[in-house]
């Protein structure tokens, strides 16, 4: 028996009235070609302006045509650089580096501009991986809308010289005169970077440092203290763990490191034939996460609910192994089976929390040192250098800039008048200073407070280094020359001091100092600093720690704040996590990352609060009302299946006021709402009181496209099921394979035979290929207004299917691009023949000779082609990249941007099909597997997708096609798919 | 079924009246192409570089003075120099190796201190001190010719004067046919029929030829060669000196573009060889004066493919082992060069189906066995690009 699945609550709820139903989009304006239409012709002066339209579009076509042919220069090089061939990419390796959020990069450059970001598969913790936010942070660099162009002085632009004069002085008085100077900081992860503002701290007597993240993870370092008296994050290691327990920790999706999460998790729980043995993986969560949905079993419960089952849980596991115990209060779940599963597990269970709550992540402490997990799924010897912020120190200096204590405030790369949830009582501190700087890239609330802003470089301009985790060094090397009059801060910090260098030759003296001496490879530091520089990354071997020593009694302070927060079962509570794509909402101006549709609820362009229907009800609500919660922020709902009841969840990273163009008033600030709590920054806490507000939301939703309309879409099975039967689950595919008839003739291959090959049970729903196909292939953005009317033009898409019931359904996840099919039923269709096979089994759409009459569209049984509503590209109606010069230079030069008319759809990347044919074709040799990599592909922190060539019988997909999970979409229709996909596999406890 | 519309009277004069105005927008359509393809080719000269010196600044009696003894209409002091005779006044469609009017006014207001006399009176390299030598001018007559200059530097490059055949025959037998059409139906002057019939049939050919040319060639540009910023000939350097493609254009290989080389290219030949046989020191200077200061030469683009067909130079050259003339034409006996295919798509699928890959020899085609086993047992001796994919979409547009 098929499981039911379902994409909505309409769906399985049909007596929900119609308020659910979105409206229809209103009907286009009339348009010159209305004289077309019925009623109009029968008025009797239809004709006539019908051969007045043709006329004039005539004419205008012959005046167009008939112009000159433009006379076009080109101009080359006056000395060309050695390294640079005009038409062909370079590739520098690089690090993003945003705060806390860190990845090894690669960047293509095109004829001296960056136009794509990738992974760097030498690194060992990514593996090539990347998320939807590095992929998107090129774009930002071109963002000459929100990116400040020169120094500002009081909001006017000025120069370097100057601002250096009036500051320097300024800074030497108060130093002189004893005043205190804040420079505030999120974790600065490169060591470099540490160590110059530490010469500056010594340099100006009366500076201090201050460092404070927006999305803290303090309680973590705080609890590792307590109870380890190590103030560290340990190194996780999910690739190590048969059984994950994670306690509202999205570490798919945002939780400390989630790329190189996402490797480790997906090597766990890939299946092959030689590998038939998973990982379990158990959440606990209140809001719905893309970690949960992966998860085996997903526990949607309050948050008290999780404190009281954590503690049950550490009881019982402090009772099996000889501990002392804290006296859990009793608590409605089989604690006993869970204690059981982790105890067989010893030493091979990863025990994870996401709250920001020192008590909490203690007992997660306790529960992995009494099991032996330390040094086998938690590695201390390599911790993370990421979550280092100082909560209290900010809150007394918001204290202090309140009393007029501080001289000088300096932020760099922080916006608190964002992140903050006072922003008035901070900015009448900030207006308190004698001086105020802010070294902010683009515009943010704090800079445009500020009395100086001496803009940065984007990090793609930057010199840089990072130690993410102990000893993984990584580098970050400019890779275009500055567009604006920007300067590095840290070459601002070395002018301050006067020193003669700049960053560039500062850290490689760092380097030479404390990281050349941990490698004997390179016999001069010249050739390392060279070789690290090109591979981006350099690890240092692990060194030896001492082993921890555990002291249960620490608890007992904490423990108290734990049960206080246990008792709160049955209230409501709201509880704030960070957008996928959204994050902290430093990139809130990037419009990828804000039309990046979240992979649950599929709304684009807003945040919500997600409440479940049940609470829903019971509040008296429905979908698209708006609340005002704790009379701080007004929002509207959402109805969430999965989400537990008295919860509401909101998403942080929405309504920056000062962002730019895309990003201002997009959804609301849920920062807000966080608090300043027993000594951590926490996103948790009590409802204190709601109301309705108003309704009538509509949501940019991409959800409601389509339906499954009861068909086996997504296929899934269990592992005991797949350990005995890998087809299992899979059964209708032999059905189909067995009844394949046809009356047309097949294609005929003979050279290559692409083919892409899905793994269900990889995919995390991370929507990273979303993004990385967006920058590879010009994709427009179209804006809220139009992802309403279901235009949104992404050529790929996370399709997203629940079952079970509503209160916990299970999802999964499905990518979906075009799907190649052999016999295609949009190119039977095609009245020009602008969408055709070719000889290598690619569903090709021409644009050129397309007519747009969308007959495709209408037969594609997929919805995977997209239709070109409008000129998106210098429109001003889409007043996004394409829209300005600087924007536009993000765009492939290898790829087409479409005109207005035109299908679009996926092509497999074909420019990379050809950029590696002619590779291998110019050095005389055959195209070895996997040397083509879509974007998509590429960009797969999991490795979920596969890319190849099917006449190679050696191949990855040739091979994986054959695995008896594989099946295709819609097989019935007998569209003979290229693109096939693994069944879902889950590891549930019988 | 929807009912049929009552007769409409007026319907008759709309219909004529629309058949009259595209008959008329048809006319105004090949008027106006017959016009454009005889010159494809536009200038947008630079507005002058300083500005400083105008012929304001000057009598009228020095500026037609100074016309005079340029143009060799009167005589200076040391006898008639006809200096337009080299240096053309207008423009000219074909190669003359002298810098002309224009771009000895050009060099003249972009240098500072640029004396006429001097350089005139102190000929350097062959080509100056053959023609130039023993001139002698006054500072009156230098002065003179200044004044001639800075006219002609502001009246620009001028229009490449060419006659509009096309047009002419276009319009005067649609003149002819129009006479051949009031004279038919109203004045009835000649009474021989078959003379109207004749003209307008001929007439209504011709117009249809030209339509159908002018439309099957809309947006090419064959034939397109234009004035270059240097007087490069690809004649001397390819042709005569047999210098290889590869030397100046050697990213074809790698690279979609062939690009056009780099200024530093250039340089390493012509740090020696200061003097062209044909050209002087004139163009070659050029070079140097971009090098000095750091303005690329700013080269007119001749071969240009539409925008949304990818064509990559390395593909055929290097792995397709196609010769530049293929595509370029007979480029090594070019002065200036020009584009001699139409670039049109069905000239590239025509060589895709007729020209062979480098099939047995690049270990890229073993994946092709069915063509290795057809080769191998004699059914063909070669592969075409069509064989192998060469007439699929996406292989250029994407």
């Amino acid at each position: 028996m098929e499981k039911k699945y379902w994409k909505s609550l309409e769906e399985i709820q049909p007596q929900s009235n119609g308020k659910y139903q979105e409206k229809q989009a209103p009907s286009e304006a009339s348009s010159p070609m209305d004289i077309l239409s019925d009623e109009l012709n029968e008025k009797s002066s239809s004709r006539r302006d019908f051969l007045k339209w043709c006329g004039i579009s005539f004419f205008s076509a012959t005046v167009i045509s008939a112009c000159e042919n433009p006379v076009k220069k080109a101009i080359p090089y006056l000395n060309q650089p050695e390294e640079i061939i005009p038409g062909k990419p370079t590739w520098y390796a690089s690090s993003f580096i945003q705060g806390n959020e860190y990845c090894p990069i690669l960047v293509k450059n095109r004829d001296g501009r960056p136009i794509k970001i990738e992974g760097n598969d030498l690194s060992s913790l990514t593996t090539g991986g990347t998320n939807a936010r590095v992929q998107a942070s090129v774009l930002s660099l071109y963002d000459d809308g929100a990116r400040y162009k020169t120094p500002m002085e009081n909001r006017n632009s000025t120069t370097w010289e100057k601002t250096d004069q009036k500051i320097l002085s300024r800074l030497k008085d108060i130093s002189a005169n004893g005043g205190r100077m804040v420079l505030v900081t999120p974790t600065l992860v490169s060591p470099s970077t540490r160590s110059l503002i530490d010469e500056a701290v010594q340099h100006f007597p009366g500076l201090e440092v201050i460092t404070w993240d927006a999305i803290s993870y303090s309680a973590i370092r705080k609890a590792h203290q307590a109870t380890f008296n190590r103030d560290i994050i340990p190194g996780f290691r999910f690739d190590k763990a048969d059984l994950i327990i994670s306690f509202s920790a999205d570490f798919l999706g945002t939780w400390l490191s989630p790329v190189e999460f996402s490797a480790q998790y997906a090597k766990t729980r890939r299946l092959k034939k030689e590998k038939k043995d998973m990982s379990r993986h158990i959440q606990f969560e209140s809001h719905f996460s893309i970690t949960g949905a992966n998860a085996d079993h997903r526990h949607p419960v309050h948050p008290a609910k999780e404190a009281k089952i954590l503690m049950a849980l550490y009881d019982r596991i402090a009772n099996a192994t000889g501990n002392p115990v804290i006296g859990a209060p009793a608590v409605d779940f089989d604690v006993e089976n869970l204690a059981k599963q982790i105890l067989e597990n010893r030493g091979k269970t990863l025990v994870v929390c996401g709250h920001n709550h020192s008590g909490m992540q203690m007992l997660v402490n306790g529960i992995n040192y009494m099991t032996g997990n330390y040094e086998n799924t938690l590695e201390t010897s390599v911790p993370y250098n990421s979550g280092k912020g100082d909560n209290e120190a900010f809150e007394n200096l918001v204290q202090d800039l309140e009393n007029g204590e501080v001289d000088a405030i300096l932020f760099y790369k922080t916006n608190p008048l964002y992140h903050y949830h006072q922003p008035e009582k901070l900015k009448a501190g900030i207006e308190n200073t004698q001086l105020s700087i802010s070294f902010s890239t683009a515009k943010d609330e704090t800079a445009e407070a500020c009395g100086f802003v001496l803009p940065d470089h984007h990090f793609l301009e930057s010199w840089n280094d990072a130690e993410f985790k102990d000893g993984y060094f990584s580098l970050a090397q400019p890779v275009i020359r500055p567009l604006f009059k920007t300067r590095q801060f840290q070459d601002t910090l070395l002018t301050w001091m006067e020193k003669e260098t700049d960053f560039h030759q500062y850290l490689k003296y760092q380097w030479e100092k404390a990281v050349y001496p941990t490698q004997t490879e390179h016999p001069d530091f010249y050739q390392f600093w060279v070789h690290a520089l090109q591979k981006g990354i350099y690890e240092k071997p692990a060194t030896e720690t001492e082993s921890l020593s555990y002291s249960p009694e620490t608890l007992n302070e904490e423990i108290t704040s734990v049960k206080t927060l246990a008792n709160q079962e049955g209230e409501v509570v709201f509880n704030l996590y960070p957008g996928l794509a959204m994050y902290d909402g430093q990139d809130a101006n990037n419009p990828w990352l804000q039309e990046l549709p979240d992979p649950i609820t599929s709304v684009a362009w807003d945040n919500f609060a997600a409440l479940s229907p049940v609470t829903l009800k019971k509040m008296d609500l429905s979908e698209g009302d708006l609340i005002r919660v704790n009379q701080k922020i007004e929002l509207p709902v959402l109805a969430q299946p999965g989400q537990a009841n008295d919860c509401i969840s909101l998403a942080l990273g929405y309504g920056r006021t000062q962002a730019g163009k895309a990003g201002n008033n997009v959804g609301v600030n849920a920062f807000l709402l966080s608090k300043w709590e027993e000594g951590n920054r926490s996103f948790s806490g009590a409802v204190n009181s709601w109301e309705k507000s108003g309704s009538d939301h509509q949501f940019a939703r991409t959800q409601t496209h389509f339906s499954m309309e009861g068909r086996a879409i997504v296929r899934e099975s269990t592992l005991d099921k797949y350990q005995k039967d890998p087809a299992a689950g899979n059964e209708l595919h032999q059905y189909h394979e067995d009844h394949k008839l046809t009356l047309y003739p097949g294609h005929n291959y003979e050279g290559h035979h692409w083919a892409l090959m899905v793994d269900l049970n990889s995919c995390t729903g991370c929507s990273t290929c979303v993004i990385a196909c967006q920058s590879e292939n010009n994709t427009p953005v179209v804006g809220k207004d139009e992802v309403r009317r279901r235009r949104i033009m992404h050529w790929m898409r996370i399709d997203r299917y629940y079952n079970g019931t509503a209160e916990n359904p299970q999802v999964v996840f499905q990518p979906l691009m075009c799907q190649h099919c052999d016999h295609a039923p949009c190119e039977a269709v095609c009245p020009v023949a602008a969408t055709m096979h070719s000889s290598e089994g690619i569903n090709q759409v021409t644009y050129n000779r397309c007519v747009g009459t969308k007959y495709c569209i209408n037969n594609c049984p997929y919805k995977v082609r997209r239709f070109n509503w409008f000129q998106y590209a210098q429109n001003e109606r889409f007043d996004y990249n394409m829209n300005s010069d600087f924007g536009r230079m993000v765009l492939n030069p290898d790829v087409t941007v479409r005109e207005r008319g035109v299908v679009e759809k996926c092509s497999f990347c074909v420019q990379r099909i050809q950029d590696a044919k002619l590779k291998a074709k110019n050095e005389r040799r055959k195209l070895r597997d996997g040397e083509v990599i879509p974007a998509c592909v590429q960009a797969c922190p999991s490795k979920a997708l596969v890319f190849g060539d099917l006449n190679d019988k050696q191949s990855r997909v040739a091979k994986m096609i054959q695995d008896p999970r594989n099946y295709h979409l819609l097989e019935e229709l007998h569209t003979l798919p290229t693109v096939g996909y693994l069944t879902k596999i889950r590891n549930p406890k019988a | 079924m929807r009912k049929k519309p009552a007769p409409n009277r007026k319907k008759p004069r709309n219909i004529g009246f629309g058949i009259f105005l595209s008959a008329f927008l048809l006319v105004a359509y090949f008027s106006l192409v017959s016009f454009s393809r005889e010159n494809p080719e536009s200038d947008n000269e630079e507005p002058p570089v300083n500005g400083v010196i105008s012929p304001e600044e000057f009598t009228r009696t020095d500026l037609r003075k100074g016309e005079r003894l340029f143009k060799g209409l009167v005589e200076f002091e040391s006898g008639i120099h006809d200096c337009s005779s080299c240096h053309y006044t207008v423009r000219s469609d074909t190669m003359n190796w002298n810098p002309s009017a224009y771009e000895l006014a050009k060099q003249w207001i972009s240098e500072e201190n640029y004396s006429l006399k001097e350089k005139l009176e102190n000929p350097v390299g062959v080509r100056m001190i053959n023609d130039h030598e023993g001139m002698q001018i006054t500072e009156e007559e230098e002065h003179q010719l200044n004044a001639y200059l800075a006219k002609v530097f502001e009246e620009g490059r001028g229009e490449l004067q060419v006659i509009p055949v096309n047009a002419f025959i276009f319009w005067g037998l649609g003149f002819l046919m129009a006479l051949a059409l009031i004279d038919l139906l109203i004045t009835r002057k000649i009474k021989v029929k078959a003379f109207h019939v004749l003209i307008l049939i001929v007439g209504l050919v011709v117009h249809m030829q030209y339509a159908v040319a002018e439309s099957r060639s809309l947006g090419r540009t064959q034939g397109y060669a234009p004035d270059q910023p240097i007087k490069f000939s690809h004649l001397v350097h390819a042709g005569e000196h047999e210098i290889d493609c590869n030397y100046c254009h050697q990213i074809t290989n790698f690279s979609l573009s062939a690009g056009i080389p780099s200024n530093n290219t250039c340089m390493n030949c012509h740090t020696v060889i200061r003097e062209g046989t044909h050209s002087g020191r004139f163009e070659i200077n050029k070079i140097h004066q971009a090098h000095e200061s750091g303005e690329p030469v700013e080269w007119i683009r001749v071969h240009k493919l539409p925008d949304h067909s990818y064509f990559s130079h390395a593909q055929h050259v290097n792995a397709g082992k196609a010769e530049c003339q293929d595509c370029h034409g007979p480029i090594e006996e070019m002065h200036i060069v020009m584009q001699t295919e139409d670039l049109s798509m069905g000239w590239c699928l025509t060589c895709h189906r007729d020209s062979r890959v480098d099939f047995l020899d690049n270990p890229y085609y073993e994946i092709y066995e069915r063509l290795h086993n057809d080769i191998r047992e004699g059914r063909i001796d070669g592969v075409t690009a069509a064989e192998v994919g060469g007439e699929d979409c996406m292989k250029c547009h994407y």
